[in-house]
């Protein structure tokens, strides 16, 4: 179990590595590097003035040294004016007017610097920090809205096959599985939080969610979310449902005489879960970055706020950091699930 | 209320001669009121004296005076700060004007406010400006305001050495070499500055007035406010998230030289740049004014029962083409035949009605200046749609099968405009292919694209967007616009303080740039804003300007 563990955390590490290095080539492209210039020092600058503010600020370098800066195995460079002052460079990021000698000579992520973002001009762990909470915070409540519902939705749908209960719970599930985000969270903002139509029961902006969520700023959003990854959920426990009820072993229950309730909860249950299980695990990661559409559509500054903006504004270290984020949260979900997996089903070992 | 220019109207000041000339050409009805008052104000009369010289009371201001305290949450982007000379966004100065004020405030009917000065005067040939210092004042790290705050602020102002520094156009009359010229800056005294242009420029006191112009503490220019706060302002940040939210809360440990600053607390709230966001916040009541209401959202906040006010501007979208761009190795906006085409074909009530719902006034002809707004507005003949005719110049420029590509960026008006004149070209014949990108990225390139729109924000004058936008020196001129005659006649307009001898010569300026198919310039923009009932002060401003010290509750 032990050696599995590491073995996957190594295989994280990795992942990481690589992807990192992509997102950096990527967002280190001469166009890039330009626009963020223009970003920082001012839209409507000219070519010479960006050419010397990417010198200036440590931009300038060839591409590997610079990503072993981020990483922390090189130094990196600091520009000085002619009395000695520091004017730009890696390390001198979010530490204006710190002296040329107090500056670091590494601030990589192995020095524990994740680096300054540009956008949102703090560090790039405190803008990550606060984004996973509030992103948490979101897909908690769906969660917690939406494992219990798919799961009662596709049990109930599977174990009588083509009733009439499962046939109203199927199309129930598949229409809010095949309704995109952008538009049921559209809908439910006219219906119930618009002076058009005037309900008006929540809002249908989740500003107001940062300060404190309460039940009518963060309903809509919750329900956006988890509306759309039921009918997904309820359709895989139905399946995984439906098949456990046709095996050999809950006809011989039957046949002893039990009643189909026990039947149900005692015998088919456990076994209909193992798939719909991974299935949950996978939501994890789909949420981290689905919620894009949901945080923008409600105002909601979220992780995936966080990444919509880091892309816009080529805030290179945010996004270095977000991609880091994704890696871990996709690995160690299906490390949860591959654990989880072999709990609930004793015939899978985990080796 | 006593307001900083009342208090200024009990001094004997000396009527500049070219004011009384203005007051004289009002009189004579060659000036409406409200360019007479601009003018006026710029040589350094005070409003009600400016009034009194044509014979009229001063309008009485704010008649309701703001209760003092409460909480005011605005709609508004929070974009990130840095020098203010860089800024590009008038929503960073909005952001800044609680701590580092101005030298003069623009008021929404085009006059100027003495702020940190008290008062200024200019010679009769606009050469020399004398500023007085407002005393009394300080800045919150408890040091007087003086004369060598101001003086700093003006050579940081001339510095063309700054990456993005924008304020070096609007003194230009006062830089050489890329700094402020040899004694152009005089300090006379503690409280005052006297200023000796290279050339005459009646418009200086209104560069100082602009939004890069906050003033900043002499060792601390170059800087960005957010990182150490120090103004003469009477607010301070509690909170600054770009992107999110910027609260600005009044500074306990600093005594304010001004009435205002009512409120306790101003919240600068960041919905993106969707309006129906705007609209699902406005109905959350999550805040009380919009930063400025777009197309139909104006009749929706107003049937929300939100107040609506609007003003008048020479804010318009420019759809130019790129004289100097090239595709595909060749220069398509080179031949001034392709351009006259463009801007014929195209009916400009037509982008008026589908870009903007109506909500602006039709320009006269493609030229950058705007009647009735700017004074120095000169009436040539106007546009008139012609097809036939640009068909005749496209097809003698061999220009027929050229496919040309129309950027805009992604939003409501400036994308609907610009869609609206590329329907309008594939009406006349022409092949057009519409590229639209987001605000993001829109502006990395925004001087370079061959045929593109760009919003322009209003200027008071009409020479002072000529300068800024279409002389061949500019950093902003997007037209790749390079002509001797006009440079020529710039030069000889804005040294001319005088408006009708100067609109003799913005009349060849503006035909110039008719007969040169310089761009397409369809209308010009009223602004909107909308406030819950009870919020004072908060009405739109031609520039969007907020000065968070007058707004307050009923």
């Amino acid at each position: 179990m032990a050696g599995f563990i590491i073995r996957r955390l190594g295989v994280m590490a990795l992942t990481a590595l690589c992807m990192t290095f992509i997102v950096f080539l990527l967002t280190n492209l001469q166009p890039n590097l330009e626009k963020l210039a223009k970003t920082q020092a001012g839209a409507r600058i000219t070519d010479a003035e960006v050419a010397s503010w990417i010198d200036r600020n440590g931009y300038g370098a060839p591409m590997l040294t610079r990503y072993g800066e981020w990483l922390g195995v090189l130094p990196a460079p600091l520009a000085t004016d002619a009395d000695g002052r520091a004017v730009g460079g890696r390390c001198l990021r979010g530490h204006p007017g710190l002296a040329a000698d107090e500056v670091p000579r590494f601030c990589g992520v192995l020095q524990g610097d994740w680096g300054y973002s540009t956008k949102f001009r703090r560090p790039v762990t405190e803008v990550i920090a606060e984004r996973l909470q509030r992103t948490g915070l979101l897909m908690a409540w769906a969660f917690a809205t939406m494992v219990p519902l798919a799961l009662i939705v596709g049990v109930l749908a599977g174990m009588r096959e083509g009733s009439a209960l499962d046939r109203g719970l199927s199309t129930l599930s598949i229409a809010t599985t095949s309704t995109p985000e952008y538009v049921s969270g559209v809908i439910f903002v006219a219906l119930f939080a618009s002076s058009m139509v005037g309900l008006k029961w929540f809002t249908g902006s989740a500003k107001s969610a940062v300060e404190g969520a309460t039940f009518q700023n963060f309903t809509l959003p919750v329900a956006t979310v988890a509306l759309y990854g039921m009918g997904y959920i309820a359709r895989m426990t139905r399946a995984s449902m439906a098949e456990v009820m046709t095996a050999q072993y809950i006809r011989t229950a039957r046949l002893k005489g039990l009643s189909f309730r026990a039947v149900v909860l005692r015998h088919a249950l456990r076994n209909a879960l193992i798939a719909p299980f991974t299935v949950i695990m996978l939501q994890f990661p789909w949420l981290l970055t689905g919620v894009v559409i949901v945080e923008a559509l409600f105002v909601y500054p979220g992780f995936g706020d966080a990444l919509v903006q880091g892309a816009q504004n080529n805030d290179i270290d945010l996004l270095l950091a977000v991609s880091v984020v994704a890696v871990i949260v996709v690995l160690a979900t299906q490390l949860l699930s591959d654990i989880g997996y072999a709990l609930l089903n004793p015939r899978i070992r985990v080796a | 209320m006593t307001t900083p220019s009342s208090r200024a109207d009990t001094r004997s000041d000396r009527t500049h001669p070219a004011a009384r000339m203005y007051a004289r050409e009002h009189r004579a009805g060659l000036m409406d009121r409200r360019e007479f008052l601009g003018r006026a104000t710029a040589l350094g009369l005070t409003s009600a004296a400016a009034y009194a010289l044509i014979g009229q009371p001063e309008p009485a201001r704010a008649q309701t005076v703001p209760q003092r305290g409460g909480t005011l949450r605005i709609q508004m982007d929070c974009r990130e700060l840095a020098d203010p000379r860089t800024y590009d966004w008038s929503e960073k100065a909005n952001e800044t004007r609680g701590i580092i004020e101005y030298l003069a405030e623009l008021r929404r009917d085009g006059t100027l406010r003495p702020m940190l000065l008290e008062r200024w005067q200019a010679n009769e040939d606009a050469t020399e400006y004398t500023l007085h210092i407002r005393p009394g004042v300080t800045w919150n790290t408890g040091e007087p305001f003086t004369a060598k705050d101001v003086a700093a602020n003006l050579d940081g102002w001339c510095d063309t050495s700054v990456e993005g520094n924008s304020m070096p156009s609007r003194m230009a009359a006062m830089v050489e070499d890329g700094k402020a010229a040899e004694g152009a800056i005089e300090i006379v005294d503690d409280l005052t500055v006297r200023l000796h242009l290279l050339r005459p420029d009646g418009t200086l006191m209104f560069g100082m007035a602009d939004y890069p112009a906050a003033v900043m503490h002499r060792d601390k220019i170059g800087t960005s406010v957010a990182d150490h706060g120090i103004g003469t302002g009477a607010y301070m940040f509690e909170e600054f998230k770009v992107g999110e939210r910027i609260v600005l809360v009044r500074n306990p440990d600093h005594a304010y030289w001004g009435d205002g600053a009512w409120l306790d607390r101003i919240e600068f709230l960041d919905y993106g740049t969707d309006p129906s966001a705007w609209l699902a916040g406005a109905d959350a009541d999550e805040f009380d004014v919009t930063h400025e209401t777009v197309s139909d959202f104006i009749d929706i906040f107003s049937a929300l029962g939100w107040v609506e006010s609007s003003v008048g501007t020479s804010s318009t979208v420019v759809i130019r083409p790129n004289q100097e761009a090239e595709v595909d190795g060749v220069r398509p906006y080179a031949d001034v035949r392709v351009r006259r085409a463009l801007a014929l074909a195209i009916d400009n009530s037509v982008p008026l009605e589908l870009g903007i719902s109506g909500r602006g006034r039709e320009s006269r002809n493609n030229f950058h200046v705007a009647p009735d707004v700017h004074p120095d507005y000169a009436e040539i003949e106007a546009h008139r749609q012609d097809i036939p005719e640009a068909l005749r110049l496209m097809e003698e420029a061999g220009m027929m099968d050229y496919e040309h590509e129309l950027v805009s960026i992604d939003d409501d008006y400036r994308k609907n405009t610009t869609d609206a004149v590329a329907a309008q070209l594939r009406d006349a014949g022409f092949k057009v292919r519409r590229t639209v990108l987001p605000g993001s990225t829109f502006w990395n390139d925004w001087t370079k694209y061959p045929f593109s729109s760009t919003n322009w924000a209003h200027r008071e004058t009409g020479i002072q967007l000529l300068n800024l936008a279409y002389r061949s020196t500019a950093a902003w001129n997007e037209c790749g616009f390079r002509n001797v005659e006009f440079d020529a006649l710039l030069d000889q307009a804005t040294a001319i303080a005088d408006d009708t001898e100067r609109r003799a010569v913005m009349a060849r300026l503006e035909r110039i740039m008719v007969d040169e198919g310089v761009a397409i310039i369809p209308y010009f923009r009223a602004l909107y804003r909308h406030a819950k009932p009870g919020v004072l002060n908060i009405e739109m401003h031609p520039k969007y300007e907020i000065n968070v010290h007058h707004l307050g509750w009923a």
